[in-house]
């Protein structure tokens, strides 16, 4: 990391706790550093229930932090949002069922007030392979399909900052390998700095720059890791001993946390 | 569906329906319960013979008018205070309270009250809107509280501000919930009116039911009873298909 | 929050309403035979403690009784339904047509057929009970394993065995629903047939009041009728919450 161009992304010793029902307070994160420069795609991987969601939310300027400070481009989350300069892809796809996939990836436009540009809309319905499906609804669609909208939303007004919240975790296990395929596909055609949380392994590494390992109980960064195969990553990488030994490497590094649980 | 499968589903139903007329046809016609239970065939004459259709068409036009007002207006009021506790959201609980003291207040309770304030040909009007205005309350309180997590984050991220996320996701995902308070709302209009008019209105089937009972008009009586439960059913059975259209598209 | 800011949170609609009234009533400077503010109402019904509690001790009797003979047949019938397809699939539809009907309307037919007499009003609060708690219980046991005609084929210990185990425990909880459903709607039966046709309870204390411009007093027949009702419809309300919580 070079000092000389200034992260997109930063928290600094972020923690962040929460106040439960009996009057007792959790502590989901603590002294949470982080750093996304410009372009990088960063995987944050753990298990469940370590805090990992949060770091997302804090950056979508969904959660506040306890203490600490989370900057986008030296601003409060909550201005890019405002800005309409945040794409988030979410867990559950979170596509309104009354819309059909036009209307839902047209949406950014008409919350943003701005006016539909129908040609853009087309063009991301094709790169996320839903051609023909543009006026269907969501209940018509796969659980693949569903996420490939909601991701195309999230592209749609070009953001500065995209985060996905384990887009692809309700999905089985051949359609998940498939979307990351087509994921880092679209991820090539631009880059834009994207942060993903992801409890697999082979996702976190076939499309991030660098991983940041989560631990839970509270919520801790336990190491990062670089990835280093080149770009553009074709699905044949995923065979590779090197890539076989990375995923032992920090599939070891999560296990002794999920035992201990 | 196989001619077969559509016999298992709605051959039961039907001949249910069809025991149903029978046994009011047979305890009406061997007089099983007395000179006061006419055979239905005895009832649907009373109703098609056109000679009863001046009676019957002006107390039914002035009860239906009651209804439709009563409708409207309940609904026009439920909507206006959701959307007031939607807007002024500490003045929840009050408005809460209020109308569930008023829902939990039998009709007749009101009835002085009414009596004082308005003309006898409004309280029918009026209860039926007090009624409608309980259950539509609720309805849309409901339904806008029932904007999925997910989409509420939704549009935070995208920066929505609180008019456009009321347009486009509060109020669209309250409809499902409002369609089914729209439902249930026309019995409860329909009794409201016929509630109403015991106090002393001048015209309308539920006085007409009154003077029958009182006068031993016993077609007469069931007559105006089957047209105002069949008018609330058909009425009921089309807000139900609307309800289904509306559930289908908006959840 | 304090307690006063508490209960101002919650009451402020109601004692709006109530000031508005002793506000006009004062200002219009109206007579008592038109609307008497509200602390004379209470006079009334403070200084006649023995006139109001007979009446209203027989309404809710009446109502009481109506309720649990409507809940008692109703559930009987949903699970005389359970056990066979064809009486539910033929009783399902009345029971809907029945409980979306204006029930009120009934009441004139009723009142005809059985006569002018207490037991009527205990009737009509039954019918009014009977089709929302067949509606309820029957939908509780859709989800059993069908009982098809074994229920009164096999032996009657293993249906006793099953009716204990599996049929009841669904029927008590949507039961406690159909209660909370039917009270309201029973303690309203109850009040306008007796408005309608009785000789005694609060529906006949107000008719007699109202007819003889007794304001207060047809006014303190309202405030207590509301008492009764939401106290009723409170109690219900608890006693589902409490049974679904043991229950479960």
């Amino acid at each position: 990391m070079t000092q000389a161009t200034p992260d997109a992304i930063r928290l600094d010793s972020v923690s962040k706790s929460f106040r439960l029902d009996d009057g007792n307070s959790v502590t989901a994160l603590e002294g949470i550093d982080l750093g996304l420069r410009e372009g990088e795609f960063v995987a944050v991987l753990g298990p469940s229930g370590c805090g990992k969601s949060t770091v997302l939310r804090l950056i979508a300027g969904l959660e506040s932090a306890s203490t600490g400070e989370v900057r986008i481009e030296g601003r409060a989350p909550s201005q890019l949002a405002a800005a309409h300069r945040l794409g988030v892809a979410f867990q559950d796809h979170a596509l309104l069922p009354w819309l059909s996939v036009a209307q839902n990836i047209a949406l950014p436009y008409r919350v943003a007030g701005t006016k539909v540009d129908n040609a853009r809309v087309d063009a991301l319905i094709e790169l996320v392979g839903l051609t023909g499906f543009r006026d269907a609804r969501p209940s018509q669609l796969s659980g693949g399909m569903r996420q490939r909208a909601s991701i195309a939303r999230a592209l749609v007004l070009d953001p500065d900052v995209l985060l996905l919240d384990e887009p692809f975790g309700a999905l089985d296990a051949v359609t998940r390998r498939h979307m990351n395929v087509e994921l880092q596909r679209i991820w090539s055609t631009r880059t834009l700095t994207t942060l993903l949380v992801t409890h697999s392994v082979d996702e976190a590494i076939f499309l991030a720059d660098r991983i940041i390992v989560m631990t839970g109980r509270p919520g801790r960064i336990l190491r990062e890791v670089t990835v280093p195969f080149p770009r553009p990553r074709d699905p044949s990488v995923l065979r590779t001993p090197e890539f076989h030994a990375m995923v032992d490497e920090l599939t070891l590094a999560l296990e002794p946390e999920e035992a201990a649980l | 569906m196989t001619l077969r499968a559509r016999l298992h589903r709605y051959g039961p139903p039907v001949l249910g329906v069809l025991l149903f007329c029978l046994a009011w046809q047979l305890i009406g016609a061997y007089r099983l319960a007395g000179m006061t239970w006419p055979p239905l065939t005895a009832v649907l004459a009373y109703l098609a013979d056109p000679a009863h259709h001046q009676l019957l068409g002006r107390a039914a036009g002035t009860t239906f008018a009651a209804v439709a007002l009563g409708y409207l207006t309940g609904t026009g009021i439920g909507l206006g205070l959701a959307l007031l506790t939607r807007l002024v959201r500490p003045a929840r609980a009050g408005i809460d309270r209020l109308v569930a003291l008023v829902h939990a207040t039998p009709a007749i309770a009101l009835a002085p009250v009414f009596m004082i304030l308005m003309s006898r040909e409004t309280i029918p009007v009026a209860i039926s809107a007090l009624a409608v205005t309980y259950l539509i309350y609720v309805a849309a309180t409901s339904g806008l509280e029932a904007t999925k997590a997910a989409h509420a984050d939704l549009f935070r991220t995208l920066g929505a501000r609180p008019l456009t996320a009321f347009w486009r996701l509060e109020l669209p995902s309250a409809l499902p919930a409002l369609a089914s308070g729209l439902k249930l709302a026309v019995p409860v209009s329909f009794m409201g009116a016929i509630v109403g008019e015991w106090f002393g209105a001048s015209r309308g089937l539920g006085l007409l039911m009154i003077s029958a009972m009182q006068n031993f008009q016993i077609p007469l009586l069931w007559a105006a009873v089957l047209l105002t439960t069949l008018t609330s059913l058909i009425l009921y059975g089309l807000l139900g298909l609307f309800e289904a259209a509306v559930h289908r598209r908006f959840r | 929050m304090t307690r006063l800011s508490q209960f101002l949170a919650r009451n402020w609609a109601v004692l709006l309403l109530l000031a508005l009234w002793q506000g006009w009533v004062s200002l219009a400077g109206l007579n008592s035979i038109v609307l008497p503010a509200p602390w004379p109402v209470l006079r009334d019904v403070l200084s006649h403690p023995a006139l109001y509690l007979a009446n209203a001790a027989q309404t809710l009797a009446t109502a009481a009784a109506g309720v649990a003979i409507g809940l008692a047949l109703g559930a009987l019938v949903a699970v005389a339904a359970w056990a066979s397809r064809l009486l539910a699939g033929m009783l399902t539809p009345l029971g809907l047509i029945f409980s979306s009907v204006p029930v009120v309307a009934l009441i004139p037919i009723l009142a005809r057929l059985l006569g002018y007499d207490i037991s009527t009003v205990v009737a009509i609060v039954a019918v009014s009970a009977f089709f929302p708690t067949f509606v309820f219980v029957g939908a509780g046991l859709k989800d059993l394993p069908r009982g098809a005609d074994d229920l009164f084929g096999v032996l009657g210990a293993s249906r006793a065995a099953r009716l204990r185990h599996l049929v009841l425990p669904a029927t008590v909880p949507n039961l406690m629903i159909a209660l909370r459903i039917t009270v309201p709607e029973g303690v309203l039966a109850a009040i306008l047939a007796e408005f309608l046709m009785g000789r005694s309870g609060l529906g006949f204390m107000f008719r007699e009041a109202a007819s003889r411009f007794a304001m207060e007093r047809a006014l303190g027949t309202s405030l207590v009728v509301t008492v009764a009702a939401v106290l009723c419809f409170s109690l219900a309300h608890r006693a589902e919450r409490v049974v679904r919580t043991r229950w479960s």
